[in-house]
């Protein structure tokens, strides 16, 4: 093997985790911010200019707390439990290219870490499955009741809500003819995703956003009635590794929905100046991110019952019929 | 009641019907200043039966008992209403100091399930037939019952003397910097507070024994268990120290238990053992969220009984701050059931700008934002400053209906909100007045009842304004209830800035130290929260004899359960957050 | 190409090393003073009822069921996706019984009520 090579890798690696850190970081200052100005307040503005050095004062906070594990609970899956959910936040981004091929000092750098894999979109579903075994085996372990009602209710939701997610994959796959993340983002380069696949993009977004329990679909979290779901016996830094964990999600799946449906790195003058790419994309992340906090200021929370009964009576028989309509109209038009 | 105040007619012609019919053993209570009629223990379920379904007195607003200590007797007082409007019906029962032993009448009246064990805990009436009579508010090992008058509080209260001076040596000294807890309270004999630990809820006591929970869940041979859930009392969305233990199965609700006391600080012995004039500011920490309506029904209660009148110009500043105080109260009402629905904060916080700029107005007038301590008995503590009034108008003139009408139509019609609301937490209109509802929650179950309307106090009669009802019972009515109450509060508020008169704002001189001649009374007021009842009873004494608060949020919550029944665990904390309760108010 | 996965791998390696050191990073820095109180479960303040590690409501299941079910469904349409230009109308018909026998499973599953949650 060649050492260049794995040299590239844990470079990528290396930049991949800090991007979800900060990402994660500033996520949570963003949050905060955007939520505040929504709501008629300030925020958080003292740490710092602008407030930028708060999640730096949060991390020191928990990293000095203590942490507690219940008498009770089954202690080797307590602790492995943050590891688990946290790992698939950081794994995911693997697949999505960043942007074009740059070539520096005349060798040529893709912008992802493994973004020729040839199966990227069936890596992301089961990538994205594994962090419901940490939030389940979070709700078993704390042996607290809130817990495993918290920890039953995400396995639930996030199980259906995968299928209704990895229905809104076929569409781009259908109209790319590839399941890499780099062919469906070059397939859009006439013309994204979301303006052929509407409803898949759609879907794509809720069973996102219930994918990384967000409200309104903040389901296991519910504060109000399950205190805080699956997590509420973690503290310190292991409450901080599920914290990151949702975020780091959040910015993961904001990335996939921008690669799938618009247009990924895409963007004027992207072929002549390669390094707009990353700009473009951390754009359109960025809205996307935006408009999950949007929502979540904006509407109560959606009883989990009828949360249950949209996932498997709406958005399924809708994904299932979307794909069909797709298929057909692929076949009848061939390319588009 | 006293002379001045008039006897309806109608209650003359039910005074002359209840003559003839129960002419041999209810007697008209004779004393001075006192009214109703005195039943014989052993007739008191015939008569309270015949009294709600032939005369229709089905509303039991009150149920209080009176620890008559130099008579050696006790007093159980019962006010009833008819839910058709019009005064109290009342009537009292007479036992013994040493057996003091009532049938229960939660047969006849279930609303009085909780205040009969809240007379149970604090007066040690003990009610016969109550399916769970055990202590409401004070704490299972507690010895005594506080309120008997021959109950002394350990170390702070002495023989002859309401409380011990806490300086007798001239210099300020706190007892609680000396005893930081524990030498106030009395213990049973061996009992180590240290080893204590709080017996198990009784109610779900069989669940708990079988751990295996060997109830099939819907019957089905499929086996699942059934768990038994506290929500509370530390716990963010029960409002306060509030406790509800659940039994669930799965999501749903199969059983609901609300457990109060947390809070408990035992206003009433406090009040008694307080001048009259010292109980005003106190008033204003049962409800805190509207202090204004708490001063009124208080101010009501004693007025009724030194038999005086505030001037006209106060009467007007009363109805006033009394109204926006009902809007400040439905806001953040309405602001936090969006809350406990799960939208994170934004509705309620921008229901709770609207209401700083009332709070502006009582800080403008009173001096305090939350604790107003405003009204004295026949008058107001200050008049209004200059230019608040102006302040007052183009609120209520101009931002508050367009702010209103701004939440209405990003509220009312959304769907998330719709969905979680209708048809959640239904109360019928037979259950709400049989659990003695009040307020919105009764009005929401299609109950047109309003103690504004049905038995006018103050100046309400002159003002044109709605009795706001709806019929479903559930918790998206109640929310449009409180939502059509805010404007119908503005409807009145529009008439009182424009008539408010100039004059005097205190009738006689402002006293510290009133004189209240012996008698009893029973102010009550329509909080926003619901029917806000003060009964004081006097015997011309500086402090109050006996000082009852009938609380609204205390009372509501005996329909809690029935409502909780059979729905999703996610709809407890919404059908909580409809109740609106206080903890101030609920625990006193 | 089981190459291509190999910087997922080093990646792999990486976040779970950085996960540890997090966790290690809270042990060394956090204070550790255990007491009967604070380990037990957390219920509201009181002193919770029973195990908090129990039986289920068997609904739950049926979910994980039903999802197994068409997470299948889902898998095998994956690679149909890719390759139905080169299949043609063959493979639109067949991908359409496929699916419609699943469907009537799940319409089967719906009228059982297995999507109830009472």
């Amino acid at each position: 093997m060649d050492p260049a090579l794995l040299v590239e890798w844990l470079v990528k690696s290396g930049v991949i985790i800090f991007l979800i850190l900060t990402g994660f970081a500033y996520l949570t200052l963003f949050e905060r911010r955007v939520l505040a100005r929504i709501q008629v307040r300030i925020g958080p503005n003292r740490a710092g200019p602008l407030g930028l050095l708060q999640p730096l004062a949060d991390g020191i906070k928990l990293l000095f707390k203590e942490e507690v594990i219940p008498d009770k609970a089954d202690k080797v899956i307590f602790i492995l439990a943050p590891v688990l959910t946290v790992i698939p936040a950081f794994v995911l981004l693997a697949v999505i290219p960043l942007g074009p091929e740059i070539s520096i000092l005349g060798r040529s750098y893709s912008l992802s870490l493994a973004g020729d894999v040839n199966v990227g979109v069936l890596y992301l579903l089961a990538v994205a499955s594994i962090s419901v075994y940490g939030i389940v085996l979070a709700g078993w372990s704390s042996n607290n009741k809130y817990a495993l009602l918290g920890g039953l209710r995400s396995a639930a939701q996030m199980i259906s809500y995968e299928l209704v997610l990895g229905l809104a994959f076929i569409g781009p796959i259908l109209l790319a003819n590839s399941m890499s993340l780099k062919d469906i983002i070059q397939a859009q380069s006439r013309v994204w995703f979301i303006v052929l696949q509407p409803i898949g993009f759609l879907l794509f977004l809720v069973a996102s956003i219930a994918e990384v329990n967000r409200a309104p679909f903040d389901m296991p979290e519910a504060e109000q009635e399950l205190t805080a779901g699956y997590h509420v016996e973690y503290s310190g830094m292991k409450f901080a590794l599920f914290f990151m964990a949702e975020y780091g999600k959040m910015i993961v799946v904001s990335f996939i929905t921008a690669s799938l449906f618009l247009g990924g790195y895409l963007g004027p003058f992207v072929d002549k100046l390669p390094l707009l790419g990353p700009i473009y994309l951390l754009v359109k992340v960025t809205l996307i991110l935006f408009f999950m906090i949007w929502v979540r200021a904006t509407w109560p929370r959606i009883r989990y019952d009828r949360l249950m009964a949209l996932g498997w009576k709406v958005l399924l028989p809708i994904g299932l019929l979307n794909i069909i309509i797709t298929a057909i109209l692929v076949i009848l038009v061939g390319g588009y | 009641m006293t002379e001045n105040v008039e006897v309806p007619k109608e209650l003359d012609a039910t005074i002359q019907s209840m003559d003839n019919r129960f002419h041999d053993i209810v007697t008209l209570d004779d004393r001075k200043s006192y009214t109703g009629y005195l039943v014989p223990v052993e007739n008191l379920i015939d008569f309270a039966t015949s009294i709600r379904d032939d005369l229709g007195y089905d509303y039991l607003s009150s149920v209080t008992g009176v620890d008559y200590f130099p008579e050696e007797k006790m007093e159980v007082v019962y006010h009833a209403y008819k839910t058709s409007g019009g005064g109290a019906l009342v009537f009292k029962v007479q036992i013994p100091r040493e057996k003091p032993e009532v049938p229960s009448l939660i047969s006849v009246f279930p609303g009085s399930d909780f205040q009969e064990r809240e007379a149970w805990d604090l007066l040690g009436i003990r009610f016969s037939g109550h399916p769970n009579l055990t202590r409401i508010l004070m704490w299972e090992g507690f010895e005594g019952h506080p309120l008997r008058k021959d109950w002394k509080e350990p170390f702070f209260e002495e023989e002859k003397k309401p409380y011990k001076n806490r300086w007798p040596e001239g210099g300020v000294y706190r007892i609680e910097d000396e005893v930081p807890m524990g030498k106030n309270v009395k213990y049973p004999l061996g009992f180590d507070p240290q080893k204590w630990t709080p017996e198990e809820q009784t109610t779900f006591k069989e669940d708990m024994d079988s751990e295996a929970g060997d109830n099939g869940s819907n019957g089905s041979a499929m086996h699942t268990d059934q768990i038994v859930v506290n929500l509370g009392p530390q716990h963010p969305s029960t409002h306060g120290v509030f406790r509800m233990v659940a039994r669930l199965d799965g999501e749903t609700v199969v059983d609901l238990y609300p457990e109060m006391g947390y809070l408990h600080r035992n206003h009433e012995k406090i009040g008694e053992r307080n001048t009259y004039i010292m109980n005003m500011p106190y008033t204003d920490r049962l409800d805190y969220i509207s202090s204004m309506s708490n001063n009124l029904g208080y101010a009501l209660a004693v007025e009724s009984l030194m038999g005086i009148k505030p001037p006209e110009r106060t009467e007007y500043i009363r109805v006033m701050m009394v109204e926006l105080t009902r809007i400040v109260s439905h806001l953040w009402s309405i602001g936090f059931l969006l809350n406990d629905l799960g939208a994170f904060f934004t509705p309620a916080l921008y229901a709770i700008n609207e209401r700083e700029l009332i709070l502006d107005i009582f800080e403008a007038t009173a001096g305090s934002r939350m604790m107003c301590n405003y009204l004295r008995f026949g008058g107001i503590s200050r008049d209004l400053p200059d230019g608040i009034l102006e302040t007052v108008r183009e609120l209520v003139n101009e931002r508050l209906p367009r702010k209103i009408d701004e939440l209405d139509t990003y509220l009312t019609e959304n769907e998330i909100l719709r969905s979680r609301c209708i048809g959640v937490g239904v109360l019928s209109k037979e259950d709400a007045i049989a659990y003695s509802a009040a307020g919105p929650v009764l009005r929401a179950s299609g109950v047109s009842y309003d103690v504004r309307r049905a038995d006018p106090y103050s100046i309400y009669e002159r003002f044109e304004f709605d009795v706001v009802v709806r019929y479903n019972g559930d918790v998206y009515d109640r929310y449009l209830v409180r939502m059509e109450e805010i404007r119908q509060s503005l409807r009145i508020l529009h008439q009182v800035v424009r008539d408010i008169p100039e004059g005097e704002i205190q009738t006689g001189k402002a006293l510290y130290q009133v004189r209240v001649p012996a008698g009893e009374a029973y102010g009550r007021v329509e909080n926003p929260k619901g029917e806000l009842g003060f009964y004081v009873v006097s015997n011309g004494k500086p402090n109050p004899w006996r000082y009852h608060i009938r609380a609204p949020s205390f009372i509501n919550l005996t329909a809690l359960g029935k409502m909780c029944k059979g729905e999703k665990v996610a709809d407890v904390v919404a059908i909580l957050g409809s109740i609106d309760i206080v903890l101030g108010e609920t625990d006193r | 190409m089981p190459e291509d996965f190999l910087p997922i791998a080093v990646l792999i390696i990486l976040a779970t090393g950085l996960s540890f050191t997090i966790l290690l990073l809270g042990q060394i820095f956090g204070p550790r003073r255990p007491n009967p109180r604070k380990g037990s479960p957390y219920e509201s303040g009181m002193r919770p009822y029973g195990k908090g590690q129990r039986r289920v409501p068997i609904h739950y299941y049926l979910i994980a069921v039903l999802f197994i079910l068409f997470d299948v469904e889902i898998i095998f349409i994956l690679p149909w996706a890719v390759v139905l230009r080169d299949l043609g109308i063959f493979g639109l018909i067949e991908m359409g019984l496929f699916v419609a026998i699943l469907l009537i499973g799940f319409v089967y599953a719906w009228k059982k009520g297995a999507l109830e949650w009472d």
